[in-house]
């Protein structure tokens, strides 16, 4: 059982900031891109470090996408940063195009994921990027949890030629994972050890499904593993047949049911015939009036609670 | 890599890319309205402006060369053919064949003379705009990024975002050329988009707006003789006024040339008309 402390709470955009400002120090080939969200963004500090390596186009997310390309076409490596709904829709084609058809060497930088955005409503929810986004070549598509997560991966993504898509929502979130903690692009991490069920999440999912796993552990005694799949495309299919092996699957994301982390996992389970007991946890399939976060988890189903009751009515059925 | 210097070489060289065009559409289906309305200008421009190195395509003082208008691809491979980068040969051979290099629409995967795949309108000049910007920073002076838009591709929305943020960014090294042959596919510019005044329309955004008739060789070499720096802080664009399928009188000014494909006695009235308009004797070969 890993104790996560809950009353850490990190802002993943402050940190993100951060990070992209660190890195600008290491390396004068990285550049920034905006969307005149440059303060929603957490760019105020690289921008104000590296004025000439940072960019506001205006509104104007399409332009911001594929003047990125160009610039990665010269050899810079830039971050476009703005919120996850407009840089996977507005500016889909221009990823596509522009970034993916190209291989540009960008990072598409995406807050505002899931239902996070809470409160601004459907039009301000992402919770079809993964979908898109997977279904783009050449796109290596990564959900951030945590602080030491974000930090590195995204400085390995530096390592790797071609574009990256990271999403990331604007709620505060615990720290999970230690400072030292060792993390590989395309590798998921196996928290919580388990043989009687296992959660395959990401992002915002990731500390409820611990959450649910140690309540269930305290109330039953039962394991249940926890899988971090931060890098959603290229999935890690061995920790999807390793979570196989408990017989028991829940996947749960800030997402659309249909598209996401969990439409990934069925297909590794389909694709390599592992028959399991499996369920697909997000947002269901139809528009939702404007909520805050929280309220939202809980009405569909992810938070620590949901993914507790959906584990359970799925073991207690095992012998 | 084989330049042209004068205005009587360069008339030449762009009734070679026309014999070339009318060939290729002889065999292929390909936009050639489209191609015959650009084709002076981008022989200037490739057999006459452009630092380009066949050889070295990568070199990093070479000119930037985006074809936003990506349907223009046969006209593009044509005038690289010309400088030495393959043969007319190889483009009309190879064009849309599985496996070959050349097709509808540009493509850099097989085609490395490609400095970007194009083919949706919009997309070329908000990626020029990221170029030039590139090589300020790089602190290149002397290289410009060469962009060709259609008309009716003013449309779309990004290219008025890249058009703002050019001149907001006083990106002086990139140069646009609009083809502004006054028809898109559905029929006239005016009739389908309701798009006038593109050179106010520049203006106002804060352009260098440069007006000339993009089918006399000699205002067009005139227009790229007489450009700023490219150190200069404001972009230009030359409003090329062009005539559609220019050269070939059934094809002049009609829609329905757009795309198409010559049968045998339409490509013998298509050549027998560029002799007229051009006053050769024959086309070779």
């Amino acid at each position: 059982m890993i104790n996560i402390d809950r009353t850490s709470k990190n802002l993943l955009r402050d940190v993100v900031g951060d990070i992209t400002t660190s890195i600008g120090e290491e390396n004068d080939k990285v550049a920034v891109v905006n969307a005149d969200l440059m303060g929603t963004c957490r760019m105020r500090s690289f921008n104000k470090k590296f004025p000439d390596r940072c960019f506001n186009v205006g509104i104007a997310e399409q332009q911001m996408v594929s003047f990125a390309a160009g610039l990665a076409h010269e050899g810079f490596i830039p971050f476009a940063f703005t919120m996850a709904p407009f840089i996977s829709m507005r500016a889909c084609e221009s990823v596509r195009d522009d970034v993916a058809y190209a291989n540009a060497n960008v990072r598409l930088m995406g807050t505002y994921a899931g239902v996070s955005g809470g409160i601004s409503g459907a039009t301000h929810w992402s919770v079809e990027d993964v979908g898109i986004m997977t279904s783009i070549p050449n796109i290596t598509v990564i959900e951030i949890s945590d602080p030491t997560e974000a930090d590195q991966l995204l400085r390995q993504s530096l390592d790797q030629n071609g574009p990256f898509y990271f999403r990331y929502g604007i709620i505060p979130v615990p720290s999970i994972y230690k400072k030292n903690y060792h993390f590989e692009i395309g590798r998921a991490e196996v928290l919580n050890k388990g043989n009687d069920g296992a959660f395959i999440v990401s992002g915002v999912t990731v500390p409820y499904a611990i959450e649910a796993s140690n309540r269930i552990e305290e109330k039953t005694g039962r394991h249940i593993m926890v899988i971090d799949m931060h890098t959603i495309k290229p999935i890690d299919r061995d920790a999807v047949m390793l979570a196989a092996e408990t017989g028991n699957i829940v996947c749960a994301e800030d997402h659309n049911i249909y598209g996401g982390l969990g439409s990934q996992v069925a297909m590794v389970l389909a694709e390599e015939g592992l028959a399991v007991h499996f369920k697909n946890i997000g947002v269901p399939d139809r528009f939702v009036a404007m909520a805050h976060a929280p309220y939202l988890y809980h009405e569909f189903g992810y938070d620590a609670e949901g993914l507790e009751a959906a584990m359970m009515s799925m073991i207690s059925e095992d012998k | 890599m084989k330049k042209c210097n004068t205005v009587e070489e360069l008339q030449e060289a762009a009734l070679k890319i026309r014999q070339n065009l009318l060939k290729l559409c002889h065999k292929e289906n390909i936009h050639i309205g489209g191609d015959l309305s650009i084709t002076d200008v981008m022989t200037v421009l490739w057999q006459y402006q452009m630092n380009y190195y066949p050889n070295d395509i990568h070199n990093e003082n070479r000119d930037r060369f985006i074809l936003s208008k990506g349907h223009a691809s046969a006209v593009t491979s044509f005038n690289q053919a010309a400088i030495g980068c393959f043969s007319s040969d190889d483009v009309i051979n190879e064009y849309a064949t599985d496996g070959g290099r050349f097709s509808m629409h540009s493509c850099n995967l097989v085609n490395p003379y490609v400095e970007v795949s194009t083919g949706s309108l919009g997309h070329g000049f908000p990626i020029a705009c990221g170029i030039a910007q590139a090589l300020r920073l790089k602190n290149n002076t002397t290289s410009r990024v060469y962009v060709v838009m259609g008309d009716g591709e003013q449309c779309e929305g990004s290219i008025w975002e890249a058009a703002t943020n050019a001149a907001k960014q006083r990106l002086g090294n990139l140069v646009s050329m609009v083809d502004n042959n006054g028809l898109e596919a559905d029929g006239a510019l005016k009739d389908v988009a309701g798009i006038s005044s593109l050179a106010d329309r520049y203006r106002v955004c804060g352009w260098n707006v440069v007006e000339l008739n993009g089918n006399d060789i000699v205002e067009i070499k005139n227009a790229f003789d007489n450009l700023p720096a490219a150190t200069s802080s404001i972009p230009t664009v030359f409003i090329c006024h062009t005539t559609k399928g220019k050269g070939v009188s059934f094809m002049e000014n009609q829609a329905r040339w757009h795309a198409g494909k010559l049968d045998d006695e339409q490509y013998k009235k298509a050549v027998e008309s560029l002799q007229n308009e051009y006053g050769v004797e024959s086309i070779k070969k």
